[in-house]
C-alpha cells in the first residue's frame, strides 16, 4: 500500500530560524493520526507545507505521488482536504450548501456528482436542517461545521483538521468524531492537529509528539496518554479517561470509553467479591 | 514626523485631497500627488517604500476605470486627484497608530465613540490585508485558482472579496459588542493616558492649511 | 453568601426574532461562588450572560420582560480575545489599562487597578509586550486582567478556555476558582463539563432558553438527563461509571472513583 502522505527529511527554515527540523513521517490510508505538540512547536507549518503553502527548504512533501514543490495548492486540494484554524470566517455563499459545493466545483468535479458530494457531506454532519441558511446567520460552532463539510465534500485522499474541535459543544464534537471515523472507514487518512485528547483518543490511533521543529515521538496514541505528567512538557493534560486508567491500573491501559468500561466493570466486580 | 500631534498629521491628509479637487486640474492635482508621494518616498520621516507600493497598487485599477470611461484626457485630472486621496489615506494609516489619535481626540474633548469610529476606519486597512491573506490561502486549499487569464482571476476576487467583506462586516458587531464590554459605552469621559504633546507652531499650520483651503475654495467658485 | 446578581422570571427575545431566546428564566447568582450554565449551543448560556452584563437589550435591542438586579457592576469575558482586545493598545500594561481608562478614573486610580490585575491574573511579566505578538492563551489572560482592572462585582465569563491549550485552561479554571474564593460573583458559561466538579458551587442547566435543572454542582451533573444524545453530558468519568453498568449516583472525578472502588 503505497503512502498517502510522506514526509522524507522535510526541513523548513526561514528568516534564520527553523521551523521544522528533518522531519519524516508517513501516512498510509485510512490511518487516524494525531499531532500534537506545544505553541509554536511546528504544527501549523507542518500543515502549510502539506498543503503547498510552503514549500521545503530541504527534503521533500509527497502527496501520493505528487511533490508539493511541482504543484500548487489549489492542484493539491484534489487529494487533501483542509480546515485551518477560525475555518468560520472563509465561509462566503449565500447558503452553507452553496458554500460547501464550492470546493468540488472548484477542483472541475461534474455537476450532478457536486451535488452528491455535498449532501453527503452535509448528512454527515447533520447539517441538512440547516443547508439553506445564510453561514454567517448561524452560531460560529456551526459555521465551524459547515467549513469542515466544504472539506469533507472535496473527498480528498487526506484529510488535515487543525482544532477541529475547539468551540465545539458535546453534539458537534460527536458529530466531528463520527465523521471523521466514516470517512477513515473509507479509506481517508486523516491527520489532526488538536489539544483535545480526550476527542483524540476517542477518534484517533496513532500520535506524532512535535518539539520545537523536531519530530520526537511517532506511537500508539495510548502509549503516548499513558505518559501522564509528562505531557505537560507538551503543554497537554491526560484526558480523565486516561488517568482513570492509570489511577485504577486497568490492564491495557485503555482510553476508548468502551474498554475503560468494561475494564471497570471487572474491576467492581473482583472489588465486591474480595 | 511621528512626532507630530495627530491632529496636525489629519490635517495634512485631509488637506492634500481637498487641495487636489479645489485647485484647478491637471496641475493642482499633479503637484498635491507630488507632495503626497514626497511624504510617502521621504526616507527617515515617512512609512517607506512598502506603503508606497500599496498607494501605487491600490491607485492602479482606479486609473484603469477612469481610462475604459473617459479615455486619455479624462482619465488623467481625475485619476490625479484619486490617487491624491489614495495616497494621502494610505501615509496617514501608516504614520498615525489610532491610540495616538484616540488619545489626542479624547484630551480634545471629543466623545469617546467619535474617537474610536476615527480609530477604526485606520485600524480597518492593515486588519483587512491580514484576513485577505489568510483567506486566500483557505480558498486556495479548497481549489481556487488565483493564477491565470483574466477571468481567472475576477472569479478569484469573487470568492475572496465576498467573505472578506462579509466576515469584516460581521466582526464589526462582534467588535462594537465587545468593546461595550471593555467600558467604551457612549457618552463616556475616557481619561487620557498619554495625551499627545501640542505646540502653537502646530496649531498655526494646521488652521493655516483649513483656512487656505477654506480661501482658495471661495476664490474658484466665485 | 449574598445574592449580586437575580433574574426574576426573564423573557428575552432578540429583535426582529419571534422565537423568545430565554424563557421566563429566574436565577440568583451568589458572591463568593463560581455559577456554571451548561447547555447546548444555542440554548441560551450566552444570551443570559448577555442579559447579566446589561448588554441585552441595552445594546443588542430586543425585548425583555421580567427584572434583572445587579449589586455593583458586571464585566464580561467573551471567548475570542481577538475580538475584545482593544486594538488600539502596543504594550500588555495600556491594554489592561484600556477599561478603566474608558470609565473616567482619574491616574492614580487606574495604575493601582491595573497593577493589581496584571499581578491576580500573573501576567504581570508580560506588561512590555506588544498585544499582538501574545499567543492566544496569554492575550485570553490579559484580556481577563483588563476586565479586572475595572474592578466588577460580578463576572461573567463564555466560554473562557474554548480556544485554550489544556494547560492554559486549567489556569484559567485555577484563576476563576481563587477569584470567587475572595468573594467575588461569577457566572461561567462552558462545554467543559470535567472541569466542573472541582469549579463549580452551583451549576445551571440551560435548555431551549429555560432552565431545565438548578442547584449544587453534585447534584445537578449527576442527573441522568444529561447524559441524553442531545444533551451537554456529565464528565467523561460518570458517562464511563454508568457504562459499566455501575451503581447510582455515579462519581463525577477519578478521585471520587478511586474511592468508591475502594
Amino acid at each position: 500500500m503505497s503512502a498517502v502522505l510522506d514526509l522524507r527529511a522535510v526541513t523548513f527554515a526561514y528568516g534564520g530560524r527553523t521551523a521544522l527540523d528533518d522531519v519524516s513521517l508517513a501516512l498510509r490510508p485510512g490511518e487516524r493520526v494525531a499531532l500534537v505538540g506545544h505553541n509554536g512547536a511546528g504544527k501549523s507549518t507542518l500543515m502549510r507545507l502539506i498543503t503547498g503553502l510552503l514549500k521545503p527548504s530541504a527534503g521533500s512533501v509527497l502527496v501520493g505521488d505528487w511533490d508539493t514543490r511541482e504543484r500548487r495548492p489549489e492542484e493539491l486540494a484534489t487529494r487533501v482536504g483542509s480546515v485551518f484554524q477560525h475555518a468560520d470566517q472563509q465561509l462566503f455563499a449565500r447558503t452553507v450548501r452553496e458554500d460547501v459545493a464550492f470546493g468540488p466545483r472548484a477542483i472541475g468535479v461534474a455537476a450532478g456528482e457536486v451535488a452528491a458530494r455535498v449532501a453527503r457531506a452535509l448528512g454527515a454532519l447533520g447539517l441538512d436542517a440547516v443547508s439553506e441558511e445564510h453561514p454567517y446567520d448561524l452560531p460560529p460552532p456551526w459555521r465551524k461545521l459547515a467549513a469542515f463539510a466544504g472539506a469533507l465534500a472535496l473527498e480528498p485522499t487526506l484529510l488535515v483538521l487543525d482544532e477541529p474541535t475547539a468551540g465545539l459543544d458535546r453534539l458537534a464534537r460527536r458529530r466531528v468524531a463520527a465523521a471523521l471515523t466514516e470517512r477513515a472507514a473509507q479509506g481517508t487518512a486523516l491527520l489532526v492537529i488538536t489539544h483535545d485528547l480526550d476527542f483524540a483518543a476517542a477518534t484517533l490511533d496513532r500520535g506524532l509528539v512535535l518539539d520545537h521543529g523536531r519530530l520526537v515521538r511517532d506511537a500508539a496514541l495510548a502509549e503516548l496518554l499513558a505518559l501522564g505528567e509528562g505531557l505537560e512538557t507538551l503543554g497537554l493534560a491526560a484526558p480523565p479517561l486516561s488517568r482513570l486508567s492509570t489511577a485504577l491500573a486497568l490492564p491495557g491501559h485503555p482510553i476508548r470509553a468502551q474498554e475503560v468500561a468494561s475494564a471497570l466493570a471487572s474491576v467492581a466486580a473482583r472489588n465486591r467479591v474480595s | 514626523m511621528r512626532a507630530l500631534h495627530p491632529f496636525t498629521l489629519l490635517a495634512v491628509a485631509v488637506a492634500l485631497p481637498a487641495l487636489a479637487w479645489i485647485l484647478p486640474a491637471p496641475t493642482g492635482g499633479a503637484v498635491t500627488l507630488a507632495v503626497a508621494a514626497l511624504l510617502l518616498l521621504v526616507p527617515g520621516a515617512s512609512p517607506g517604500l512598502r506603503v508606497a507600493r500599496t498607494a501605487l497598487l491600490t491607485a492602479a485599477p482606479f486609473w484603469f476605470f477612469l481610462y475604459l470611461l473617459h479615455g486619455i484626457s479624462g482619465m488623467v485630472p481625475t485619476g490625479l486627484r484619486l490617487s491624491t486621496m489614495i495616497a494621502s489615506f494610505v501615509w496617514l494609516v501608516a504614520i498615525l497608530p489610532p491610540s495616538r489619535l484616540v488619545e489626542a481626540m479624547v484630551a480634545a474633548g471629543w466623545p469617546v465613540s467619535a474617537a474610536f469610529l476615527f480609530s477604526a476606519t485606520l485600524q480597518a486597512v492593515p486588519a483587512l490585508r491580514e484576513r485577505a491573506q489568510r483567506l486566500v490561502e483557505a480558498q486556495r486549499c479548497r481549489g481556487l485558482a488565483t493564477r491565470g487569464g483574466p477571468l481567472v482571476r475576477l472569479a478569484a476576487l469573487r470568492a475572496l472579496a465576498l467573505p472578506l467583506v462579509l466576515s469584516a462586516l460581521h466582526e464589526v458587531d462582534e467588535r462594537a459588542l465587545a468593546l461595550e464590554t471593555r467600558g467604551l459605552v457612549a457618552g463616556a469621559r475616557r481619561t487620557p493616558l498619554a495625551p499627545p504633546q501640542d505646540h502653537v507652531s502646530e496649531r498655526l499650520l494646521r488652521w493655516s492649511l483649513v483656512a487656505g483651503c477654506l480661501a482658495l475654495a471661495v476664490w474658484r467658485i466665485a | 453568601m449574598t445574592a449580586r446578581l437575580t433574574l426574576h422570571a426573564v423573557t428575552y427575545h432578540y429583535p426582529a426574532s419571534p422565537a423568545p431566546a430565554l424563557t421566563n428564566v429566574s436565577l440568583e447568582v451568589p458572591s463568593g461562588a463560581v455559577t456554571a450554565l451548561i447547555g447546548n449551543v444555542g440554548a441560551g448560556a450566552s444570551t443570559l450572560l448577555l442579559v447579566a452584563g446589561d448588554l441585552a437589550p441595552r445594546v443588542m435591542g430586543g425585548e425583555l420582560t421580567g427584572s434583572v438586579e445587579r449589586a455593583g457592576r458586571a464585566a464580561l469575558l467573551l471567548p475570542t480575545p481577538w475580538t475584545q482586545v482593544s486594538g488600539m493598545a502596543f504594550t500588555v500594561h495600556d491594554e489592561v489599562a484600556f477599561g478603566p481608562a474608558n470609565l473616567g478614573w482619574p491616574r492614580e486610580r487606574i495604575s493601582a487597578s491595573v497593577e493589581r490585575a496584571l499581578t491576580r491574573v500573573d501576567v504581570a511579566h508580560l506588561r512590555d509586550r506588544d498585544p499582538a505578538t501574545l499567543s492566544g492563551g496569554e492575550l485570553q489572560r490579559v484580556i481577563f486582567a483588563g476586565i479586572l482592572a475595572m474592578e466588577p462585582e460580578v463576572l461573567l465569563l463564555d466560554e473562557p478556555t474554548a480556544e485554550l491549550d489544556p494547560l492554559a485552561a486549567r489556569r484559567v479554571w485555577e484563576l476563576i476558582r481563587s477569584l470567587a474564593a475572595g468573594g467575588m460573583a461569577v457566572i461561567v458559561a462552558t462545554n467543559d463539563i470535567d472541569a466542573l466538579p472541582d469549579v463549580a458551587d452551583r451549576v445551571v442547566w440551560l435548555e431551549s432558553g429555560t432552565i431545565r435543572a438548578q442547584g449544587p454542582a453534585a447534584q445537578v451533573l449527576v442527573d441522568r438527563g444529561l447524559a441524553a444524545d442531545d444533551a451537554p453530558g456529565s464528565t467523561a468519568v460518570a458517562a464511563v461509571w454508568r457504562a459499566a453498568g455501575l451503581g447510582e449516583p455515579p462519581p463525577l472525578t477519578v478521585s471520587q472513583a478511586v474511592e468508591r472502588l475502594r
